[in-house]
C-alpha cells in the first residue's frame, strides 16, 4: 500500500508538471483543444448526415451509433490523458535519458508509461463521458446489470489500451521507432469509431481478436445495448488478460536487448 | 538559376525517407489502414444499388479510393519543417547559401510526393487484386487533363498554406498548434472523409469559396465527370485566386518575419 501511494504521488507531481508546461502557452491550449472540439463535432456531424440519408447504419440507430462513438472517444482519450508520456519515449531512448529511468528507484514501465495527464485532454474526456450518458438515456430500455458490464468492458478495454501502449515502448527499445509504431495504434483504434460490424471478414475478425479493437471499444457498447453474449464477455476478459500479460513479457524482453546504445 | 541542386535537394528527401525504412513502412501500412477504414465504411452504408446524393456505389468507392492518390499527390510534404527550422536557427543555415529557400522547400515536398505516389500506387494495385472494388474509370481524356491541372494547382496552393503555417515560427514557438488545427480542418474540408458535397447546401455554398475543397474534393469531381464545364472553370478560378493570395500573404509574411528573425537558438 506503501509502495502504490509513493506512485500515485510521483504520478500526481509528474501531472502538476505537465499541467504548468502546458499553460505556459495558453495560446497553445486553446488552440489544441478547439482543433479535438472541432474534430469531435464534426465527426459528429458527419454521422448524423449519414444516418439522415441512410437511415440506419448497418442496423444501429442513430443514437446507437453516437453511442459506439462516445465509447470510442471515451477509452481513446482517457488513455491518452495517462499515457501521453509515451509519444515523448523514442526522444528518451534516442538521447539516453532512459538510462535515468532505469536507475531510479521506480518501475521504468510505471515511469514510461506514466508522465503525468495531459491537460488538453480533459475537455474532450468530459465531452466523451457527457455524450455517452446522453446516447444512453435517448436508447432507453437500458438495464442496470448491462450498464455495469458495460463499465467493466471500459475498464477491459483501458487494458488492452495500456497493453498497446506497453507494446509499443518495446518495440521502442527495440528498434527506437516509437513515433509512428503509436500513430498506427491509433489509426486501428480509429476503426472503432463505428461499430467492426461494418467491415468485412476477414478483417472483422482480425479487428476483434488479433488486434483486438472490437472487443476493446465496440464490445462495451454491444453490451450495453444488450447484444453481447456471455460467451463474448467472457472471451473478451480472457483477450485483456492475454494481451496485458504478452505486453510485459515483451517489455522485460526488451529492456533485456536494450543496449543503451545512445547514452 | 542552377535546376540541378533543387533535383539533388528532392533526391536527398528519398535518402533521408529511406535510411528511417521503418518508419516509412509504419507511415504506408497508416495510409493503407486509413484508406481501408473509408472503404469499408462505404461499402457498408452504400449496398450495391444504393445511392446517397448521386453517388452510387462505384461513385463513392472511386471517390474514396482516388483520395488516396491524390492524397499522396497534394497533401504530402516536407515543408512543415520550415516552422522548427526558424525556430532551432537553422535558417541561418539556408540563408547564407546560394539557394531559393522557397524553391528548396518546394523541391523537397516534390521528392516527398514523388516517393509517396509510388508507393500509394502499389498498394492500390495491390488492393485492387484483393478487393476487386467496382470502380469508375474516366475516359474523357479532356477530364483527364483537368483533373491533372487541378491537382498542379492543389499541391501549389497547398505548399503555400502548409509554407505560411511554418512562418508562424517568426512570430511564435508554438508552431505546432496552429498546425494541430489546420491539419484537423483539413481532414474535414478537403473531402478526405467523404464528398463535400453530401454536407448541407448552405454549408458546402459557403466552402465553396476557401481553399481546402480545391485540394482533394474539386479533383475527384471532375475525374468523376460529376461537374459541368463552368463549375470547373469557376473552381479553377477560385483556386488560382487562391494560389495568388496565398504567394502575396507568404512574400509578406516572410519579409516582415526576417525582420524580426534573429537566428534564435543558434
Amino acid at each position: 500500500m506503501k509502495e502504490f501511494r509513493k506512485y500515485i504521488r510521483v504520478w500526481w507531481l509528474l501531472t502538476i508538471k505537465s499541467f504548468q508546461v502546458a499553460f505556459t502557452s495558453r495560446f497553445g491550449v486553446a488552440l489544441f483543444v478547439f482543433g479535438k472540439l472541432f474534430r469531435l463535432g464534426f465527426f459528429l456531424l458527419f454521422l448524423v448526415i449519414i444516418e439522415q440519408r441512410t437511415k440506419v447504419i448497418v442496423g444501429y440507430s442513430l443514437w446507437e451509433i453516437i453511442l459506439f462513438f462516445a465509447t470510442f472517444n471515451l477509452i481513446d482519450v482517457f488513455s491518452q490523458f495517462f499515457l501521453r508520456e509515451v509519444y515523448k519515449f523514442r526522444w528518451y531512448i534516442v538521447s539516453g535519458d532512459f538510462d535515468f529511468f532505469l536507475t531510479r528507484p521506480l518501475s521504468p514501465l510505471f515511469r514510461s508509461l506514466f508522465g503525468g495527464g495531459d491537460p488538453l485532454d480533459i475537455p474532450i474526456l468530459c465531452l466523451s463521458i457527457v455524450l455517452v450518458a446522453i446516447s444512453v438515456i435517448n436508447i432507453g430500455n437500458v438495464s442496470f446489470a448491462n450498464a455495469i458490464l458495460y463499465l467493466v468492458l471500459v475498464a477491459n478495454g483501458l487494458l488492452i489500451a495500456l497493453a498497446f501502449h506497453i507494446f509499443v515502448l518495446a518495440v521502442g527499445v527495440l528498434t527506437t521507432e516509437v513515433d509512428n509504431t503509436i500513430w498506427l495504434y491509433r489509426d486501428l483504434t480509429q476503426m472503432g469509431r463505428l461499430p467492426v460490424d461494418i467491415y468485412q471478414q476477414p478483417l472483422r475478425a482480425l479487428i476483434t481478436f488479433a488486434v483486438p479493437v472490437g472487443i476493446m471499444i465496440t464490445y462495451p457498447s454491444k453490451a450495453i445495448l444488450g447484444l453481447l453474449s456471455p460467451q463474448a464477455v467472457l472471451i473478451s476478459f480472457i483477450v485483456g488478460g492475454v494481451f496485458l500479460w504478452a505486453s510485459i513479457l515483451f517489455w522485460r524482453y526488451s529492456l533485456k536487448n536494450y543496449s543503451s546504445a545512445s547514452s | 538559376m542552377n535546376i540541378k541542386k533543387y533535383y539533388l535537394a528532392a533526391r536527398n528527401t528519398w535518402d533521408e525517407t529511406l535510411a528511417y525504412r521503418l518508419n516509412f513502412v509504419m507511415w504506408r501500412v497508416r495510409m493503407v489502414l486509413t484508406l481501408l477504414t473509408m472503404y469499408f465504411l462505404w461499402s457498408a452504408l452504400l449496398l450495391p444499388g444504393g445511392n446517397i446524393l448521386g453517388y452510387t456505389r462505384e461513385f463513392m468507392l472511386t471517390y474514396i479510393l482516388g483520395t488516396s492518390i491524390i492524397n499522396s499527390l497534394v497533401i504530402s510534404n516536407r515543408s512543415y519543417e520550415v516552422g522548427e527550422e526558424i525556430n532551432n536557427g537553422n535558417l541561418s543555415n539556408f540563408l547564407l547559401r546560394p539557394i531559393n529557400y522557397f524553391l528548396y522547400q518546394f523541391s523537397r515536398d516534390l521528392g516527398d510526393k514523388a516517393m509517396n505516389i509510388v508507393f500509394s500506387f502499389v498498394e492500390l494495385t495491390i488492393l485492387f487484386i484483393i478487393l476487386a472494388p467496382p470502380i469508375f474509370i474516366q475516359t474523357d481524356s479532356s477530364l483527364l487533363a483537368l483533373t491533372f491541372f487541378s491537382c498542379l494547382l492543389a499541391l501549389t496552393m497547398y505548399f503555400f498554406l502548409n509554407f505560411l503555417l511554418g512562418l508562424i515560427g517568426f512570430w511564435s514557438p508554438d508552431v505546432w498548434a496552429p498546425r494541430f488545427v489546420f491539419i484537423t480542418v483539413l481532414t474535414f474540408f478537403s473531402g478526405g472523409l467523404f464528398p463535400l458535397d453530401i454536407l448541407p447546401k448552405p454549408i458546402f455554398s459557403i466552402l465553396e469559396f476557401f481553399p481546402f475543397p480545391y485540394l482533394l474534393f474539386f479533383p475527384l469531381k471532375i475525374y468523376l465527370g460529376q461537374l459541368v464545364m463552368a463549375e470547373i472553370i469557376k473552381g479553377i478560378m477560385i483556386s488560382s485566386t487562391w494560389i495568388f493570395v496565398l504567394w502575396f500573404i507568404v512574400k509578406f509574411a516572410w519579409a516582415r518575419g526576417l525582420r524580426l528573425y534573429t537566428a534564435y537558438g543558434r
